[in-house]
């Protein structure tokens, strides 16, 4: 059992993977820039980083601190809400991501119910997700328990019904959540100060409005080298560029614009 | 044949003299409250070899057949009369209208003199009238008119047309234009015209579609006009519709459109060859012309009528004098009304409301600006354009402004707007009249220049920022797991291990149902009895059989009664089944020979039967 199989089973369940020795010390150069004042090497290193190894919450955190170092609060607000979704909870993120919000002057509109918004986001979509799929995997093993072996003892069948008591809730919460939070798998960060919402996919358009860097926005449809998207309480709508705008989750975008497309 | 032909001779004397009748009646006129002539030309100038519409109109009266007086070089043909009677309130009424077609082949200024006409004793005369007869055009007779004014075909008759018009053609014109040339960004208005044989079934199978590059073609009339016309000494039905056409570059287009339609015309070229002529007052070319177009056979075809490619000059806006304010509007624009709020707060917005009108592109037409323009901040819509006409030309367009004063203290203000006239080909600049505003508040000082990335620098939330983490955390997925294929696994998992779990349960309960298994119980031992009962008969063992015989009812009688075997007794059954049943009777038997065997003691070979026949009736309903 000394194989790799062991790990690679535990990441799978959780939904992460094993460190490694390469990415430590990229990282630790990367930190270096950073403190040195070197903020756009240290971003181009978090960057290379992420490229290369994947998402981690705290490449992404800390790649946002460097482009809000920059001014940049379009790349910092997309950074922080990446790392959002892997650590929803993390209090440093929240704070440095309102600095962003308030720097940049992009506010999200509220909720028509923002008591239920901080239950619905205490948990990320993927907790969420995990929650309604471990639920359902609980409640299929206890009616395959409760079918086959017919619990005798009275404890154990009591604590059969308790857990799938239990787990009926967490699956209904659960699906609750990820259906209301469906919209967010197409949300996207406008990045530069340029982006400017257009009548049509074209570049010489008609110009509707520039919702500024760093706001948050709704992708549509993809026609070429333009997103339709809608402004959440801006009404505003209309076909931005690729370039000046991107996926927080990135499997939204299957072609994503390359850094150098976007310079 | 020669019987055909004087068939068709005497035939068509008949219709002459049914023609001359009507005319001998259109001459009674009745009486009417006051005689009148008119006399009236269709069209004033007319090309050499084309002909103008002469109606001669007289109402009221009793009428004499009218004498149209020579004039030199001109050309002047009947085309035959039309009567018209009304009754009203018991109040009659008549008029009688004499056609004719007037032409020349010789250009020049022609009057046609006062036409006398005697109606009712009363000798009336028309006002005298004009015909110009221009040159330029070739020389054609006028309509049904040949050279030297003899035997001609009639109107509406066409000659061979060798020039690919024969099922019409399409013509573009600028409208009310004195000059051959439009501007850049100037929509001009065109008049477009299907000229169409007026003897023709027609239908048009699409609009207006512009041909070439160089224009585009704008707001088309929806609902084109008809109207018949003669060109060229042909009858024509015209469809007309009015629009506009515009360039963006300069040069030289051919405003080249075209119209789909599917023309169904007689085919001229089958009629027979031109009769002699008698001389007679009725042997006119126009009773030969109704009978050769009705036997004449029709063709129809499908074609596209094309515009001339008649070519267009597109000049540029002059770039000397461009106002400042000039955004691209072409025509001809006034401000009808301007609404500047009297008092003003700097820094403050308020609504300007502005309406201009006019003619031209109404499209390229920003809103005015406020003038002097120091000190202002202004945010324009885009108006909202009323027409004035069905091509758009011209109507009026509304825009609100908002505004916001920079510069406190009394001050005059105006609207003024700024477009190119391409009728005089310069440029105009109109302003509202002059309004006194007072403005409250202190002036606004400008920040320096570039304010936006001072109030983004770094600097500005540097110092609040929480610190790197410097712990490299595990790599997770930026997708969730609900938008993974894995959790529609997970899902389909459960439901595989749910229905494994009812599948389970199902066969527990199954497997564990206590009826079920006293069904299976009875089967086994009503089995194991029926076997003993074989045994013996084969043994004949009559007590054997019938104790194995009875065990093997009382079995199946339990299960069904839902009693113990044991206590299943023939007094039971007499009180459930009826006297005749196989069963009562087995039982009957078996007590017999349990209680008071037979001396004999040989088996019978009913016996067998009878037990199968009252196990077959031992079934559910037996209950």
């Amino acid at each position: 059992m000394s194989s790799p199989l062991l790990p690679s089973l535990c990441a799978l369940l959780l939904g992460c993977a094993p460190l490694g020795a390469g990415p430590v010390d990229a990282f630790g150069a990367a930190n270096r820039q950073f403190q040195a004042g070197d903020f756009a090497g240290a971003a181009a290193s978090y960057e290379q980083i992420l490229a290369a190894d994947g998402p981690r919450a705290a490449v992404l955190y800390d790649l946002g601190n460097s482009y809000q170092r920059l001014g940049k609060y379009g790349p910092a607000i997309l950074a922080y809400e990446r790392a959002r979704l892997l650590t929803p909870r993390d209090p440093d993120l929240l704070a440095n991501l309102a600095l962003a919000h308030k720097a940049a002057a992009a506010f999200d509109e509220p909720g028509p119910n923002p008591r239920l918004e901080v239950v619905l986001t205490y948990l990320s979509r993927n907790e969420w997700s995990w929650l309604v799929a471990g639920s359902a995997l609980a409640l299929g093993s206890l009616a395959l328990l409760a079918g086959v072996a017919r619990l005798p003892r009275p404890g154990l069948r009591q604590a059969a019904v308790v857990v799938a008591g239990l787990a009926t809730l967490a699956l209904l919460a659960g699906g609750t959540a990820l259906y209301l939070r469906r919209a967010e798998a197409n949300l996207g960060i406008v990045l530069t100060d340029a982006a400017t919402v257009r009548l049509s996919p074209f570049a010489q358009a008609e110009a509707l409005g520039t919702p500024g860097p760093g706001r948050l926005v709704h992708l549509g449809t993809r026609q070429g080298h333009f997103y339709y998207i809608e402004i959440p309480g801006a009404n505003l709508r209309g076909w931005l560029a690729r370039k000046d705008v991107a996926a927080v989750t990135p499997e939204r975008d299957q072609n994503p614009v390359t850094a150098n497309e976007r310079k | 044949m020669v019987s055909a032909l004087h068939y068709h001779k005497t035939f068509l004397q008949g219709v002459r003299i049914i023609a001359a009748l009507i005319g001998l009646a259109g001459g009674t006129v009745p009486r009417a409250a006051a005689a009148d002539v008119e006399a009236q030309l269709d069209r004033d100038t007319v090309s050499v070899g084309a002909g103008a519409r002469l109606t001669l109109k007289i109402t009221g009266g009793k009428a004499g057949q009218p004498e149209i007086p020579a004039v030199e070089n001109l050309i002047v043909e009947p085309r035959g009369k039309s009567q018209n009677y009304q009754w009203i309130n018991g109040q009659s009424s008549s008029s009688i209208t004499y056609n004719y077609v007037v032409g020349s082949n010789e250009p020049g200024d022609y009057q046609i003199p006062a036409i006398e006409v005697a109606v009712d004793g009363q000798k009336l005369t028309t006002r005298p009238l004009r015909l110009k007869v221009l040159g330029a055009a070739a020389s054609h007779p006028p309509t049904g008119l040949p050279p030297n004014g003899q035997a001609a075909p009639a109107a509406g008759g066409e000659a061979e047309d060798t020039s690919g018009k024969r099922f019409g053609f399409l013509t573009v014109e600028l409208v009310d234009y004195d000059r051959k040339h439009v501007y850049v960004g100037e929509i001009a208005p065109v008049c477009i015209q299907a000229w169409l044989p007026a003897d023709a079934r027609v239908q048009l199978r699409s609009g207006v579609q512009p041909e070439g590059k160089g224009f585009t073609l704008h707001n088309v009339s929806a609902q084109p006009q008809q109207t018949h016309e003669i060109k060229d000494g042909k009858r024509y039905l015209v469809v007309t519709w009015y629009g506009g056409i515009s360039a963006t570059k300069a040069g030289k287009y051919p405003a080249a459109l075209s119209v789909d339609a599917t023309v169904a015309v007689r085919d001229q070229s089958a009629r027979p060859p031109q009769r002699r002529r008698t001389g007679s007052p009725f042997d006119d070319p126009f009773f030969d012309n109704i009978f050769d177009d009705m036997n004449a056979a029709v063709i129809q075809k499908e074609v596209t009528l094309k515009s001339d490619d008649q070519e267009i000059e597109v000049r540029a806006l002059p770039a000397a004098g461009r106002p400042a304010g000039f955004t691209g509007a072409v025509g001809d624009f006034k401000i009808e009304s301007a609404a500047i709020p009297s008092n003003w707060k700097t820094g403050e917005p308020q609504q300007i409301t502005a309406r201009l009108s006019g003619t031209g592109n109404f499209a390229l037409m920003n809103a005015p600006e406020i003038t002097p323009a120091d000190g202002w901040k202004t945010y324009p819509n885009k108006g909202e354009f009323t027409a004035g006409d069905v091509a758009s030309f011209s109507g009026t367009k509304s825009f609100q402004l908002s505004a916001v004063p920079r510069q406190g203290g009394a001050r005059e203000a105006a609207l003024a707007f700024s477009f190119f006239d391409p009728n005089i080909g310069a440029y105009k600049t109109v302003t509202s009249p002059v309004q006194k505003i007072q403005v409250a508040g202190e002036d606004i000082v400008d920040a320096p220049p570039a304010p936006e990335p001072i109030a983004k620098e770094p600097e500005n939330t540097a110092g609040n920022l929480v610190a790197q983490h410097l712990l490299l955390t595990r790599r997770a997925s930026l997708v969730p797991l609900v938008a993974r294929p894995a959790f529609a696994k997970m899902l389909g998992l459960t439901a595989a291990l749910g229905a494994l779990g009812l599948l389970g349960a199902w066969l527990r309960r199954r497997l564990g149902d206590p009826q079920r298994r006293a069904r299976a119980a009875m089967e086994q031992a009503t089995r194991v009895a029926l076997q003993a009962a074989a045994r013996c008969a084969a043994a004949n063992d009559v007590p054997g059989f019938f104790a194995a015989a009875r065990l093997a009812l009382q079995q199946r009688l339990g299960l069904l009664w839902n009693q113990p075997a044991a206590a299943i007794t023939l007094a039971e059954i007499l009180a459930r089944l009826p006297e005749d049943s196989p069963v009562v009777r087995l039982f009957r038997e078996a007590d017999l020979h349990a209680y008071c065997p037979p001396t004999t003691g040989d088996f019978q070979p009913d016996w067998q039967p009878l037990l199968q026949e009252a196990l077959a009736t031992l079934t559910p309903s037996a209950r």
